[in-house]
């Protein structure tokens, strides 16, 4: 809904996070929005366009695999800030078009992009401080359950106490459940909280590594009161296991009956020719001002919203 | 019979759950970035009003239910029913006082209703949100009452339904009364 105030506040937001990027010498890219490789997530929907009466594109759901091919070119450390589009999202803090602010960093830390991506975050909330516990640890602590050991059916017997839920689902569906409904709003009351250490199963493009008995995930999620605001990796570098990967999600996506996608095989090139050892992050830009001015929805804080244009 | 997905469902939609009516009064979406989405629908149980939260994965499917809402004047009570007329195509139909439920104390001859219909059967009867009654019962005000706080004392419509309504109403008057909150809303000259 029009604010003027809220307007003028995002366009200087907007150019803060571009000096924010300029200052610390990474390079903007405005990659395309329509591509031929979608997300082949298989919990990320995708909107389909026509490019000619005989070409399909997509818009893209993020621009990580444009982005890691300019990676394997060499031009060093970019940014995208700009617009991605996902289906069937629409809700308090969901809009089927959002913007995002991704960008990848070389020759860096793990402790040190961290603290760069709460730098970024400090643009719009007064965080000095975070907490950062592993996947594993965070369901314990919530559930008093260990997510790799813990049944399905004990899983579901937690989540029926809370919720009502009519189905028996599969295991990562409950863990998706629990952590969505049950953790997630407990996270980062007041402060920022990063989830890290996901579980092999939900590496998407990072790498992992064992941890003990755990294979875990080197990808990382900031929170802020309860909200989701950015997702990253340790970016996995080696084409094989991307492959690999993308065969896999291919076979969940049949498994959910939904159509397998062509890999996207200048990606996996790219990977092949070398990205070198980077980490990468995706922040929810929307969010992140739409907390900044202490709103409860994203409506509130774009120019407008699906449903009011 | 038509389906509706559960990312779609909207507030004020109506839809079948394990065979019984629902309307929907919320639908929250929840999803991680790379999680499952699910939605958080809230429904009110058309006749009994009983509300349920469920969760369901985004997605799935339910059916619509087959809810037909129709206009219909009452004509007469007798002693266990209320008989409804439609003004256009003069259909009559008799509903009994145990299918009025909510609204056995807003029936007053003459009146539009509208009736709900759930597989063909009667479900609900809704009276006018706003209904403008005689008072038929009621002792009168006392004066100075207002210093204690009390202002509103207790009064029966003509109807039946039990009100409270301003000291200063005397009985044979006529109000104006909200008959979802069953609140006095002003006096009617």
């Amino acid at each position: 809904m029009y604010s003027r105030e809220i307007l003028l506040d995002r366009a200087l937001c907007l150019k803060k996070a571009r000096s924010f990027f300029s200052d610390r010498k990474y390079v903007e890219v405005d990659v395309p929005a329509i591509t031929k490789h979608p997300s082949i997530d298989l919990h990320i929907e995708v909107m389909q366009t026509k490019v000619s009466d005989k070409e399909t594109g997509y818009l893209h759901t993020s621009p990580e695999y444009l982005m890691k091919r300019l990676l394997s070119f060499g031009l060093g450390d970019i940014y995208y800030l700009g617009h991605v589009f996902r289906k069937n999202e629409l809700g308090q803090i969901h809009n089927p078009e959002f913007t995002m602010a991704e960008w990848y960093r070389s020759n860096t830390s793990y402790e040190n992009f961290l603290n760069e991506i709460v730098e970024f975050i400090q643009l719009f909330l007064p965080c000095s401080s975070f907490k950062r516990l592993s996947y594993r640890e965070t369901f314990l602590k919530y559930t008093q359950m260990d997510y790799l050991t813990a049944s399905k059916e004990e899983l579901f017997n937690f989540a029926k106490k809370h919720i009502d839920i009519d189905q028996m689902w599969d295991k990562d569906t409950l863990l998706n459940l629990i952590l969505s409904h049950l953790i997630e709003p407990c996270l980062g009351r007041d402060e920022l909280f990063i989830l890290d250490s996901y579980p092999a199963s939900q590496a998407a493009l990072a790498k992992t590594k064992m941890a003990g008995d755990e294979e875990v995930a080197m990808r990382f999620e900031f929170y802020y009161n309860g909200i989701e605001l950015a997702n990253g990796f340790h970016e996995l570098s080696c084409s094989k296991e991307q492959r690999r990967r993308f065969l896999q999600e291919n076979e969940k996506r049949k498994a959910n009956q939904k159509k397998p996608l062509e890999l996207d095989e200048k990606f996996l090139e790219a990977l092949e020719r070398g990205i070198g050892d980077c980490f990468g992050v995706a922040a929810g830009f929307d969010r992140l001002f739409m907390l900044k001015h202490k709103k409860k929805e994203l409506k509130e804080v774009i120019p407008f919203s699906w449903e009011e244009i | 019979m038509a389906q509706v997905s559960t990312n779609e469902v909207k507030p004020g939609m109506k839809i079948e759950m394990e065979n019984e009516p629902y309307v929907v009064v919320s639908n929250q979406f929840v999803k991680p970035g790379k999680g499952q989405a699910f939605n958080r629908i809230r429904l009110k149980h058309i006749v009994s009003g009983k509300v349920v939260e469920k969760t369901y994965k985004s997605g799935e499917k339910f059916d619509l239910a087959d809810i037909v809402e129709s206009k219909m004047r009452l004509l007469y009570t007798d002693p266990d029913s209320a008989i409804f007329m439609n003004d256009e195509s003069f259909e009559q139909i008799s509903i009994p006082f145990s299918l009025l439920e909510n609204s056995r104390n807003w029936l007053k001859e003459d009146i539009l209703y509208d009736i709900i219909f759930y597989k063909g059967h009667v479900v609900e009867v809704m009276p006018p949100t706003f209904m403008e009654l005689v008072v038929s019962e009621t002792a009168p005000g006392v004066r100075g009452d207002t210093a204690s706080g009390r202002v509103l004392k207790p009064a029966t419509l003509e109807t039946g339904a039990k009100i409270q309504i301003p000291i200063f109403i005397d009985e044979g008057e006529k109000i104006k009364v909200d008959t979802r909150t069953t609140e006095y809303v002003s006096r009617v000259q």
